[in-house]
């Protein structure tokens, strides 16, 4: 039998126990589904939050000016419209808005019955009313003090007097929330009519709502997604990442376990070791490009979901399978080599800190690079093995991709740099494969391979 | 079973070593080892353990390069260029614990080169053989350590290999097991497989090979066929053990052609003159007293190995302890 042979039998078996093994099962259709589970579950979990609360405001109003204003605008119907108010703005910013929209704003809305006290009410005489225990599970209870100068200055002062809201701990964020904004609105209001001006007239000129931003490219002009075109760099990262590590952290205990079994030499006997190299780094290429085709074509199937497939250029998921490649080789046999080098899988988490070191950073800086993706670290580090897969996928999914001949040159790079790793795999592999005992240091495992 | 090798056969040698040289860090493991195993033979590698065999074996599968010296296996100069026609038991055997047994039978016999119906039928035979006919389906590590050394040897030679190399086939088997292996050992033989095996068991040379090639200390000490071996080391002992334990043994000294005498535990020794047939010994010595046994004593290749390295064996006790470990009482290095 030739090499090539004895080659796609290593890689196939090596293929089949792995995509066969539950791990791979559990994190490429297990994970992914959890995943959506719970896309589909937190917004109606988030709604659950909070039952509906009645909230008694207690109001001293020391101005004189607010105490009818502040019951309009906590009358159930007022509350209601401010809530739609703010849920129409959120959904101008496209599908995914209304599915935010949904999920941060719940059903449930508290309702408010507001108890004018007398302008003289002292907040110490109503501390026991506030903390009384006994009003049932919906009541809540609150006190707004207003001083006397908070809608009219007084002479020669800087500023108005603020508000004060006094809650038990029970009083819940939104209905606190929308408290504040009702006193806000009230102030607002009674401050600008005081001053002599009409606070419709104020509204019309202040209110502007944001507009969604036009992408215009020379295809001409495209619906905006601009939050998923800042994120794409990253999930960039994140597909090779996954890519990388579901492949090489395989290669890697499945030659730990080839050797601490001592299969490895009765398979010494039929193939050489870089044919089983080869073999294994071939077979788990094939898992690893499975956990990232199932990844890409559930990102497509969610961005047609959202009718937003037409936002990403289909060159970006061929660029992505290039630099997977790369990475993958580079990360890889660096792995490959680490399973060869010792005996068992506790002996290999020491070498396993520094790839994943290596392979962290990189990840990490695709956030980075995809926000400034000209900058010179961008540029520099798309040629430096093995950053340079990680950063020119963040670039080339960011909003200003780089010229054609950066792409080759880092592809280039990526060549070389994938033909260093495996060189030096291959000479670990042959070195180490019948070692037992100690686990070596790096330097001893750069020592076997300048020596062989 | 019977079949012919084509390709190479002109090859008299199938397995040549030629000054070969291996050391460990300084510490040398082979030194100008020498070796050749004519086609079709029948060779023990033999030593206690620790002597430098499975670092030999592992060169001659190019599993270890050597520091200097030549290999030749199957007129390639190395055992990668042969693989698919050498089968091999390394000492220290795997399986894929995961993996059922007829798969792993099957991958292996296929990295050789067999086609794959003819891979599983190959290993059903063999299993069979080997008193393993319901294996094949269950999981490797499902197997008791005895049933796995079965597999791991069939895995060996389930690709009808012209060159068979086993590193202490033996090694931790039961008395069954053992029996069965060299029923298979020798049916190889019978199909003119050329095969060397290492054991420290001297019993298991004395009893399979052609011929033994003794290894201490990392050099060959002996190179000989059991046939001349058996010959020059001429039968001029006679064993004695009389009936009656009590029995007076003075009277053998007379007899014609015996120069000595040794009695210890009741058995005695007797020292033939060279050129005396012991056959008519024998009858005399029959004859003055009742004997529960009497027998020609065989050459012993413990006692030849023993002899050699005399030297090294110093005291009494560790005489004895190479002994027991020549014996395969003790595994342990001597």
């Amino acid at each position: 039998m030739n090499m090539f042979g004895r080659i796609r039998l290593v890689a196939t078996r090596e293929f089949l126990v792995a995509v066969s093994s539950k791990g791979f099962l559990f994190g490429i259709l297990v994970m992914p589904l959890i995943m959506m589970a719970l896309i589909a579950v937190i917004p109606k979990l988030l709604n659950q939050r909070g039952t509906q609360v009645n909230v008694e405001v207690a109001f001293i109003d020391q101005s004189a000016a607010l105490s009818s204003a502040l019951g309009a605008e906590l009358s159930p119907a007022a509350v209601a419209e401010t809530r739609n108010a703010g849920r129409r703005e959120v959904q101008q910013m496209g599908a995914a808005g209304r599915q935010v929209a949904d999920a941060v704003l719940p059903e449930s809305v508290p309702t408010f019955t507001v108890k004018n006290l007398p302008a003289n009410a002292t907040v110490d005489s109503q501390k026991q009313w506030l903390a009384d225990g006994r009003i049932g599970k919906r009541a809540r209870r609150a006190l707004v003090l207003m001083p006397a100068d908070a809608v009219v200055r007084t002479e020669g002062a800087a500023g108005y007097g603020n508000y004060r809201l006094y809650a038990p701990r029970n009083l819940p964020a939104d209905a606190e929330g929308i408290l504040h904004g009702a006193l806000r609105k009230v102030l607002t209001v009674e401050r600008l009519r005081s001053a002599g001006f009409d606070p419709l007239v104020v509204k019309a000129a202040t209110d502007i709502p944001r507009s969604p931003t036009k992408l215009v490219s020379p295809n001409g002009e495209e619906q905006g997604a601009q939050a998923l075109n800042r994120m794409l760099p990253f999930i960039m990262g994140v597909l090779l990442f996954i890519g990388v590590m579901t492949g090489g952290q395989a290669l890697m205990t499945s030659t730990v376990e080839e050797k601490s079994s001592r299969v490895v030499e009765v398979l010494l006997a039929a193939v050489s070791p870089l044919e089983l190299m080869w073999g294994k780094l071939l077979g788990q290429l094939g898992v690893g490009l499975v956990g990232l085709g199932v990844y890409v074509a559930l990102g497509v199937v969610a961005l047609l979901q959202f009718a937003m497939f037409g936002f990403i250029d289909p060159m970006l998921i061929l660029w992505l399978v290039v630099f997977f490649l790369i990475a993958y080789l580079v990360y890889g046999a660096l792995m490959l080599a680490v399973g060869a080098a010792v005996s068992q899988i506790a002996d290999a988490q020491s070498l396993m800190g520094p790839i994943m070191l290596l392979l962290m950073v990189p990840y990490m800086l695709t956030f980075v690079i995809g926000a400034t993706p000209d900058s010179a670290l961008a540029v520099a580090s798309s040629f430096i093995p093995p950053v340079n897969a990680f950063a020119m996928m963040a670039r080339l999914a960011s909003s200003s991709p780089p010229p054609v001949w950066q792409v080759l040159l880092s592809v280039l790079a990526g060549i070389v740099g994938a033909c260093i790793a495996v060189w030096f795999a291959a000479r670990i592999f042959r070195v180490a494969l019948l070692m037992h005992g100690k686990p070596p240091s790096f330097a001893t495992m750069i020592k076997w391979a300048r020596i062989g | 079973m019977s079949q012919q090798f084509v390709g190479d056969g002109d090859v008299a040698d199938v397995l040549k070593l030629l000054g070969v040289e291996k050391s460990f860090s300084g510490q040398p493991a082979v030194t100008a080892l020498d070796l050749a195993v004519p086609r079709g033979e029948t060779c023990g590698l033999i030593g206690p353990s620790g002597a430098g065999k499975t670092t030999s074996i592992r060169i001659i599968m190019s599993i270890l390069f050597p520091d200097a010296g030549k290999v030749e296996v199957l007129g390639r100069p190395s055992a990668l260029d042969a693989k698919d026609r050498i089968g091999y038991l390394p000492e220290e055997r795997g399986v894929y614990r995961k993996m059922r047994v007829g798969a792993f039978l099957k991958y292996l016999a296929c990295l050789k080169g067999m086609p794959e119906a003819l891979a599983r039928s190959r290993a059903r035979e063999l299993l069979a053989k080997l008193g393993l006919e319901d294996v094949e389906k269950k999981k490797c590590e499902d197997l008791s350590k005895g049933m796995l050394q079965r597999v791991q040897f069939v895995g060996a030679i389930v690709h009808q290999p012209e060159l068979l190399i086993l590193d202490e086939p033996f090694g931790g088997l039961d008395p069954v097991s053992v029996r069965l292996l060299k029923g298979v050992i020798s049916d190889e033989r019978r199909r003119g497989t050329t095969i060397l095996f290492s054991t420290h068991v001297m019993a298991h040379a004395e009893e399979l090979c052609d011929r033994v090639v003794m290894i201490h200390k990392g050099r060959k000490v002996l190179d000989e066929p059991m046939s001349s071996l058996r010959r020059r080391y001429d039968p001029t002992r006679v064993l004695f053990e009389p009936l009656d334990p009590k029995a007076n043994l003075d009277g053998l000294r007379d007899i014609a052609g015996v120069v000595s005498m040794q009695v210890k535990d009741g058995e005695a020794e007797l020292q033939v003159a060279a050129g005396t047939d012991p056959s008519m010994v024998i009858r005399e010595v029959a004859a003055r007293v009742v004997p529960a046994r009497v027998e020609i004593a065989r050459i012993r290749l413990e006692d030849v190995f023993v002899g050699i390295v005399r030297s090294d064996a110093k005291s009494g006790e560790s005489e004895q302890a190479l002994r027991q470990h020549l014996q395969g009482l003790t595994g342990g290095a001597a």
